[in-house]
């Protein structure tokens, strides 16, 4: 009998490259982080700040109207720079953030560990940039309604409210100010959340380890700073060195008398340990020793 | 001879999905297998009567006690469940003696039942590696060897030769044979008739949560063999092919498919049928380049059934 | 009919012993322990660091007791042994759960009050060691001029109680999480680091709905100064009132989760 050739198809065709590979990691990552039922309650709730500084904006242009809420010393509601700083570098809403990634990306590479997918990924059309990217895009969504829409919806509602440019003639750098700290703190935690991920396929583990050295090293820093009352020691808190490049990104005071460049220095030298870390730990083929 | 395991109108939900309804079965000193497509049930069954699980509906005993937060019977029974799950950080070995140690038995009856159990799966010279650097089929052959440890008398597998090669398979079937000699009870769930063929007889067949035959194999087998099987040959003639099938009497049907130089051909007999089919190509001259067989599958065998 | 009940009792023990002796092996060989050590390990390094400033600087040196008992509380008391119980109380029940394991578990001649028992005291005797293997060490380095002062060894055993008392107290509330929530970890970590340093501010009763508090009135109250804030509105309760709370939660919330896993079917997720 001959040996008949088996007919699989040829196909003639150009292979294109697919815009946006890696939307669908991100779409599934979003998708799976709103099923979660806790989350459906927290997240409206992390919103509420936002809502109370818009409410804020809104009475600064109504102050006659408000007059009688308050005694004869009138607190005046100056909406500046300073007022968008309080609200995008305070300390309850990098809490929420820290919440939020933990929700959404806890289990980003953790679960893949866990169940062995990474093979899944790499054995379709996918480079490790998209794979990284679609999972990053995952934080970033979540992270970006928590800073960059309140704030630039602040601005927004700002002029509506004053029914003129004039805010926009004011401060025009504000925009890309509020753009620049969103991405920057929107990125540090990121790579956070996603270096901490790799590090183990237990997803409990990682959420516990997200938290604890995010609220370990500002323990930290107070510790070493009431013994050696020295300022430095501020780097060593996450927090403080958001707090300090988002108060330079907003041309104001600093809360630690220390150059900002060192805070953002340390969260780049945190950011280019993690990529490192990443780029180590995921791949399609796990080595067991 | 009295039943070991007692099922009475035992059902059990998974919120608004049915596991298993009404399910009624005395199960005997011997072999049993149990047997259905995948989600049929088989699980569901034996997670209720090792106790994993509870029942909504009916009960379960082992030896006339219910099973459900009844500790005390577990020392009867060896459990080796279907999910691929491991303490992953420990040895083999520190994971067969650490649960025989559960059963109570001191550290040197430990060591001493587990070696002859990792005997028996052959996994003594592994014994000392992480359990996270064992192969598929090493992995199976511990989760039966913690089921087998401590010398159990009623021994419950679910899908035991998932994951092993033939040779695997050849040797733990060979392993549960011998133990029907010993009065033990064992019940194997497999979805693959020849493999529970080859250990026992006696079948219980699950399709959607219920039972729906129950006996000999060979009751079973006989239905398969008169379920009208349907075979399709591709060669170069099939018209010439088909003249020659509806001359014998096992032939029930012959059609000409929609695809090309294809016949479908429905028998009753098909062992005749596939010693018939050489013996006509050299005969006739006739090039068959491909025989498939659409339905032979044991979903078939169940629509035939369930259809019956 | 004693006889009976006593014959259960025996029986009930040595699973218990068992159960122990199995997860504190596992546990002990397991890598997440060696990262928690790592973890309590911080605050030795910090005295570390503070001892070794004093030894170069010409400032006069604060006491050493002082530094250790206020690292204790900061450090250990509001952040280390609540990860701790966190991690490892919720792990009791939901890392079986999770990792499928539990069947084999279930499935010996072990009762489930006995595995839960055995597995939360396996996994809070390892972290109490972690933990008093930290302190004890800080307070070596802090009091390095002052070890022959035996009146400070009643310090160090007074901080070794208290801690150990709370991560009993925490690692039962934590098991009792664990077994009744999927998502324990969020609950826990809201719990921890919200509800137990907010409500501590509140003034009266409301204090007394804090674990935290009962702790913290087992230790004294550092004078007005530094740290003093981490007291702030403290109203303590009686020690013997505070151990007595302590005691009950833990034996409440353990009952509590055994009553649940006893009762409760533990479906794995495909």
């Amino acid at each position: 009998m001959t040996i008949k050739e088996k007919g699989y198809a040829h196909w003639d065709g150009e292979f294109l490259d697919k815009k946006l590979p890696w939307w669908p990691i991100t779409r599934y990552g979003i998708k799976l982080t709103f099923r979660k039922k806790f989350f459906k309650l927290f997240f409206p709730m992390s919103l509420l700040p936002a809502v109370v500084f818009l409410a804020g904006i809104y009475v600064s242009e109504r102050l006659e109207d408000f007059k009688f809420l308050f005694r004869d010393s009138v607190p005046i509601l100056q909406i500046d720079p300073a007022y968008f700083k309080t609200y995008l570098t305070e300390g309850f809403l990098l809490f929420i953030m820290v919440i939020a990634v933990i929700f959404c990306g806890s289990g980003l590479i953790s679960d893949d560990l866990k169940h062995n997918s990474l093979q899944l990924y790499f054995s379709r059309p996918l480079k490790k940039r998209d794979y990284f990217l679609g999972k990053t895009a995952v934080i970033v969504f979540f992270l970006f309604l928590l800073t960059l829409v309140p704030g630039l919806v602040f601005f927004i509602m700002k002029m509506i409210f004053a029914g003129s440019f004039k805010f926009f003639l004011s401060y025009p750098w504000l925009p890309l100010s509020v753009i620049a700290y969103s991405v920057l703190v929107t990125a540090f935690f990121s790579f956070y959340a996603l270096f901490i991920s790799s590090l183990n396929k237990n997803r409990r583990y990682v959420a516990i380890l997200i938290f604890g050295i995010y609220v370990g090293s500002d323990i930290l820093r107070e510790i070493f700073y009431d013994i050696f009352h020295n300022h430095y020691f501020s780097l060593l808190s996450i927090r403080g060195n958001i707090q300090q490049v988002g108060a330079a990104i907003f041309d104001q005071k600093t809360p630690y008398p220390i150059h900002w460049i060192l805070s953002l220095l340390v969260l780049t030298a945190i950011c280019v340990l993690a990529w490192f870390v990443l780029k180590k730990k995921v791949r399609g083929v796990e080595i067991v020793k | 001879m009295n039943p070991v395991i007692e099922t009475q109108h035992l059902s059990k939900w998974y919120g608004n999905v049915l596991g298993l309804s009404d399910v009624t079965l005395e199960i005997e000193p011997g072999i049993t297998g149990i047997l259905g497509p995948n989600g049929a049930g088989k699980s569901t069954f034996l997670k209720l009567i090792t106790g994993q699980i509870k029942p909504n509906i009916g009960t379960c005993s082992i030896k006339g006690k219910k099973i459900w937060n009844n500790f005390s019977l577990f020392s009867l029974i060896g459990f080796c469940p279907e999910q691929d799950a491991f303490f992953d950080e420990l040895t083999g070995w520190q994971f067969v003696t650490g649960l025989l140690r559960l059963h109570h038995y001191s550290p040197s009856e430990a060591e001493t039942k587990a070696r002859k159990a990792l005997e028996i799966v052959e996994l003594v010279e592994d014994k000392d590696r992480v359990i996270k650097s064992y192969s598929r089929g090493m992995r199976q052959r511990l989760k039966f060897a913690q089921a087998i440890a401590h010398d159990p008398e009623i021994i419950v597998l679910d899908e035991p030769l998932n994951g092993l090669d033939p040779l695997g398979r050849r040797k733990i079937i060979r392993l549960i044979k011998s133990y029907k000699g010993e009065g033990r009870t064992i019940m194997v769930s497999s979805h693959v008739l020849p493999e529970i063929e080859a250990m026992t007889k006696r079948i219980i067949l699950i399709h959607q949560g219920k039972i729906f035959a129950q006996g000999d194999i060979h009751y079973i087998r006989d239905l398969i063999e008169t379920h009208p099987h349907i075979i399709s040959i591709k060669c170069s003639d099939p018209r010439l092919l088909a003249s020659n099938f509806i001359q014998e009497d096992f032939i029930l049907n012959v059609k000409f498919s929609s695809a090309e130089n294809t016949l479908l051909v429905e028998t009753n007999n098909r062992d005749k049928f596939f010693s018939l089919i050489p013996a006509l190509s050299v005969k006739k001259n006739i090039e068959v380049e491909e025989i498939t067989s659409p339905d032979d599958n044991l979903q078939a065998v169940f629509d035939y059934l369930v259809g019956k | 009919m004693a006889q009976n009940s006593k014959g259960k009792l025996s029986f009930f023990l040595i699973s218990l012993k068992d159960v122990y002796a199995f997860f504190f092996f596992m546990g002990k060989k397991s890598k997440k322990l060696k990262l928690f050590f790592l973890i309590s390990i911080i605050p030795v390094v910090i005295a570390l660091i503070i001892k070794i400033n004093q030894f170069f600087s010409d400032r006069t040196p604060i006491q050493g007791i002082y530094i250790f008992n206020n690292m204790t509380v900061v450090m250990y008391l509001q952040f280390l042994i609540l990860l701790l119980a966190l991690f490892y109380g919720t792990s009791v029940c939901s890392e079986e759960v999770e990792g499928k394991t539990l069947t084999y578990l279930t499935s010996r001649p072990v009762s489930k009050s006995a595995l839960l028992i055995g597995k939360y005291a396996a996994y809070t005797t390892l972290i109490i060691i972690l933990t008093i293997i930290g302190v004890t060490l800080s307070f070596f380095i802090m009091n390095l001029n002052d070890l022959l002062n035996f009146s400070l060894y009643k310090i160090l055993l007074r901080d070794v109680v208290v801690l150990s008392l709370g991560l009993i107290c925490y690692t039962s509330f934590f098991t009792f999480i664990g077994t009744i929530m999927k998502k324990s970890i969020l609950f826990g970590l809201i719990f921890g680091f919200g509800w137990e340093n907010v409500i501590q501010y509140f003034p009266g009763s409301t204090q007394r709905f804090a674990i935290a508090h009962y702790l913290k009135s087992l230790l004294p109250a550092p004078k007005t100064g530094r740290f003093s804030f981490l007291m702030f509105r403290l109203e303590p309760s009686s020690p013997l009132l505070a151990i007595f709370m302590i005691l009950l939660i833990t034996g409440f919330f353990l009952g509590l989760a055994c009553l649940l896993f006893s009762w409760k079917e533990y479906i794995f997720e495909d």
